[in-house]
């Protein structure tokens, strides 16, 4: 193991008294990618919001990078970079606008972030639609460009809130090689995701979280051999046994 | 610093957002300046160059008031020896005809001295002279052909009774002429008077606020319609945050390197600076365009006209805050600009308006701006009597900005 980049000490977040995340506490190493599975509501997207500063904790820290996420806020935020759950981007600007408009908020300079966006843009595939309009794209693309967005900037930690919802399986893989090559340059990644199978395949730990609590955090090898040979069961069976087999509201 | 710089990008998108919202620019730039000609055509009509300013006044007198002598003093007895741009002053001999007149349309208004004036004169008392057109024409064309035929008329009669009465009293050796100087300012403060209102005809004090000008209606219909939509374009701003908030950029904003301060800053410039292009292309339109005249203080104008992008962008700002979906955003926004704007004397002068009007105007911004102008492109006035307006728009825009941050702080969602 080595230095934990990101140290979160038991987070609580009620909203108007439900409680949302119910006492997490959790490690990431650098250059580790860090899978955070659960059902819908099991608290994931709060526990991002909450650590990318957007949203505040009722109780608990984190600190990023050795930053405290209440002390030093402003630290934080440059060391982070978000794909948020649900598109952000600017409808009405150009593929292009959305990246540099982004980055440079991330504090580049006009031309490190038009560079940048051109590369991003060119790993997502969507060097011919720079120009274009985001209403005039494919609920894919746009997913493309929401995760190209996160990627802008000098980040060292970055929460992938399942990035890959509705993307064709083409462009999955391309983003999966990206996502290793970013991991193999000692990018920190926090990934969440419904899809179990991409966990296995990209994540180095997995937590599984339920009702705003973690109920299991290992490895896929080491959940897997929670309840039987690690070669026949899937991560699947894990998620489904640790989580039950009810439906969320 | 790096704030500043993020409020700058943000002020930038918002531009690029702007630019590429047909809807926005035409709402914004194209509609405002479609209702200004057209308003503009309409009052030339009334007032064009070529026909001589008319202006109709009769009297409730008795035969023998003072206001006989003065009217007698004041009627064109013949067009030919009026000098240019002076206006021909018609004597309608019969008040209740005139009345009447009015109503059928065959008049479009015309001034009245009150039963009381002579007594009002003679003790010192004040009195207003009525203006009289026909409101329950609700036509807009109606309206506002009379509106237009009162500003003119009234600043154009108000000088001519304060130099017929002063000529009058020095003809009949009443008065020095040396004396005759003190006489006009007191009858000019005689003149200004409150207004009144009756159910069916609407009347004007009269107010007189320095030399008239220029009687060209740009000079007061811009200022006014220019003060609401740049109301109408901040209003709308407000639906911007509100926008960004539902589609999640705000909080991809926020985990970026800006903070919440450098949000509202913005809105707030990005805001202003859709003001200043808005109000940029008014005055160049109304200068080019309408030949307006900027008063003797063009700085004061430009002061003026940046406080109020001050005022209103920091109340879309405060909107904003308020505000939880867009629609109820755009719909509070054009509400309150709907109603701010005749309240503030953007429709029609402020001073034509009942005691009490005034009044609750002196709670709109709108009201000190739109004075602000009329003092100083329709009354000439100078930089130093528009400052009062000039810090009351600042004080509008300090609160409605504080309003803004306190709470914005407080609502992290
Ligand atoms: N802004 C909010 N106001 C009120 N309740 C909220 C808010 N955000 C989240 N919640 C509640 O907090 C709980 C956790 O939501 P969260 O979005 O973190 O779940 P999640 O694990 O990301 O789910 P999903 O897999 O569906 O994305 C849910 O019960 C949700 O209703
Ligand atoms: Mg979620």
């Amino acid at each position: 193991m080595g230095e934990a980049f990101l140290a979160v000490k038991d987070i609580y977040k009620s909203f108007n008294g439900q409680k949302a995340v119910n006492g997490v506490s959790f490690t990431i190493d650098k250059g580790e990618i860090f899978g955070l599975l659960g059902p819908n509501g099991a608290g994931k997207t709060t526990v991002i919001r909450i650590l990318s500063t957007v949203l505040a904790a009722d109780t608990g820290d984190a600190t990023v990078g050795g930053y405290s996420l209440r002390k030093n806020p402003a630290e934080v935020r440059d060391l982070v970079g978000v794909c948020p759950q649900d598109l952000a981007l600017y409808e009405d600007l150009s593929a292009l606008d959305n990246l540099i408009f982004f980055g440079q908020l991330e504090g580049l300079n006009g031309r490190e972030a038009k560079a940048q966006a051109m590369s991003h843009l060119a790993l997502m595939g969507l060097t011919e639609r720079a120009k274009g309009k985001i209403s005039k794209f494919s609920g894919g693309m746009k997913r493309r460009i929401n995760l190209a967005i996160a990627l802008m900037g000098n980040s060292k930690l970055l929460f992938l809130d399942e990035p890959t919802v509705g993307i064709d399986p083409q462009s999955r893989n391309n983003i999966f090689e990206t996502i290793r090559g970013l991991r193999d340059k000692g990018m920190t990644i926090l990934y969440t995701t419904h899809y179990m199978e991409e966990a296995n395949r990209l994540c180095d730990r997995i937590a599984i979280m339920d009702g705003g609590k973690f109920v299991a955090m290992d490895t896929p090898q080491g959940l897997k051999r929670q309840i039987g040979d690690p070669d026949k069961v899937t991560l699947e069976d894990i998620f489904l046994k640790l989580t039950g087999r009810s439906l969320r509201d | 610093m790096k704030q500043l710089r993020n409020i700058w990008l943000l002020t930038v998108k918002d531009l690029k957002l702007f630019a590429s919202d047909r809807g926005a620019l035409f709402f914004a730039i194209l509609f405002p300046i479609l209702f200004i000609v057209l308003f503009n055509y309409m009052m030339t009509g009334v007032m064009g160059e070529d026909t001589r300013l008319e202006i109709n006044i009769a009297t409730q007198e008795p035969a023998g008031g003072i206001s006989y002598q003065l009217l007698a003093a004041m009627e064109t007895k013949d067009d030919a020896t009026l000098k240019p741009g002076e206006p021909k002053i018609i004597w309608l001999k019969d008040y209740e005809q005139a009345k009447q007149d009015v109503e059928n349309k065959k008049l479009s208004g015309f001034i009245a001295f009150p039963k009381d004036f002579s007594e009002a004169v003679m003790i010192g008392y004040g009195t207003s002279l009525e203006v009289i057109f026909n409101p329950n024409n609700t036509q807009a064309t109606a309206a506002l052909e009379g509106v237009a035929q009162s500003i003119a008329s009234e600043l154009g009669a108000a000088q001519v009774v304060n130099d017929a009465v002063i000529s009058l009293l020095v003809e009949k050796d009443l008065l020095s002429p040396g004396t005759a100087g003190d006489l006009g300012q007191s009858i000019r403060a005689l003149l200004t008077r409150q207004a009144t209102t009756s159910d069916v005809m609407i009347t004007f004090s009269t107010q007189t606020a320095g030399e008239v000008k220029a009687e060209n209606p740009a000079n007061f219909v811009v200022p006014g319609y220019l003060v609401m939509f740049v109301f109408f374009t901040a209003a709308f701003s407000a639906s911007q945050l509100v926008k960004e908030r539902q589609n999640h950029t705000l909080e991809r904003i926020l985990s970026s390197s800006a903070n919440r301060n450098a949000v509202l800053g913005g809105v707030f410039c990005g805001t202003a600076a859709k003001s200043l292009i808005q109000i940029t292309i008014f005055w160049a339109v109304g200068i080019l365009v309408f030949k307006m005249d900027m008063g003797v203080s063009p700085l004061a104008v430009i002061l003026i006209s940046i406080l109020m992008i001050m005022v209103s962008s920091a109340f879309g700002v405060m909107l904003a805050t308020m505000v939880k979906t867009e629609r109820s955003a755009s719909s509070i926004g054009v509400i309150t600009s709907l109603i701010l704007a005749p309240l503030g004397g953007c429709w029609w002068p402020l001073f034509i308006t009942p005691k009490w009007m005034q009044f609750i105007a002196k709670i709109t911004p709108h009201a000190w701006a739109t004075n602000g102008f009329n003092k100083l492109l329709v009354f000439g006035s100078d930089f130093d009597s528009v400052v009062p307006e000039m810090l009351v728009l600042l004080g509008f825009a300090i609160v409605f900005g504080l309003i803004a941050i306190l709470r914005f702080k407080t609502d992290a969602e």
